[in-house]
């Protein structure tokens, strides 16, 4: 009976670690997408003839920007799909 | 300034994708070998699972953002960059999803999640390869 509690606890906390990871990490990606398209664009506004120049860049960045929300992700996944915490329960 | 098309961004980008994932599917090699802890097949295997996730959601993006090159207006090269985007988490939480699913058996997540993030992370490298264009 124990062994089954432990196994809900660790289960109940590691829902929320996940909701977390995906939660901080969408909100930080967000945001950092909404400065850089914000910056871009203003430099559109500026300057129309560097469009071209930027276009690039910024999918090059939106890219980097993501990075630490999909390696969240994949955090996240492997929490719920292979948690390496469950391994402390007795079976 | 030059004007830099996203198919060659891409070129760029998977080029160092490809480099980081084989090199830690390499590493994961060796290292689960040395160790002895895990299969190194496996190892190698999640790693480029990790690895190849990110690559394939790179490409579907591309795809979608390639159709941007010819749109003139600022806003709507946006949208088109934000769906492009969106479409490569998708394909990369999908295909995460399915290895998660499918290889649990034999899965190695370390392994998994470092090429992920070796692959994630130096897709970034590929501006220090536009600049020197």
């Amino acid at each position: 009976m124990e062994a089954v509690q432990f196994l809900a606890t660790i289960q109940a906390y590691t829902g929320i670690g996940i909701g977390l990871i995906i939660g901080l990490g969408a909100a930080g990606a967000c945001i950092g997408i909404g400065i850089m398209c914000a910056s871009f664009l203003e430099g559109a506004a500026r300057q129309p003839e560097m469009i071209p120049a930027l276009q690039g860049k910024v999918f090059l960045l939106l890219g980097l920007i993501d990075a630490s929300f999909i390696i969240g992700v994949g955090l996240a996944m492997m929490f719920a799909f292979a948690n390496p915490l469950l391994s402390v329960v007795p079976h | 300034m030059e004007n830099i098309k996203t198919a060659q961004v891409y070129k760029q980008m998977v080029k160092w994708q490809l480099i980081a994932t084989i090199s830690v599917a390499v590493l994961a090699f060796v290292l689960a070998e040395s160790t002895g802890a895990v299969s190194g097949k496996h190892a190698a295997i999640s790693a480029l699972a990790g690895g190849m996730s990110a690559v394939l959601g790179g490409l579907a993006g591309a795809l979608i953002a390639k159709s941007g090159d010819k749109k003139n207006n600022a806003g709507a090269i946006l949208i088109t960059m934000l769906k492009a985007e969106a479409v490569k988490i998708f394909i990369i939480a999908l295909l995460l999803f399915l290895t998660f699913k499918l290889y649990n058996e034999h899965l190695v997540p370390i392994a998994l999640i470092l090429g992920l993030a070796a692959s994630a992370i130096l897709s970034g490298a590929a501006f220090f390869g536009l600049d020197k264009k």
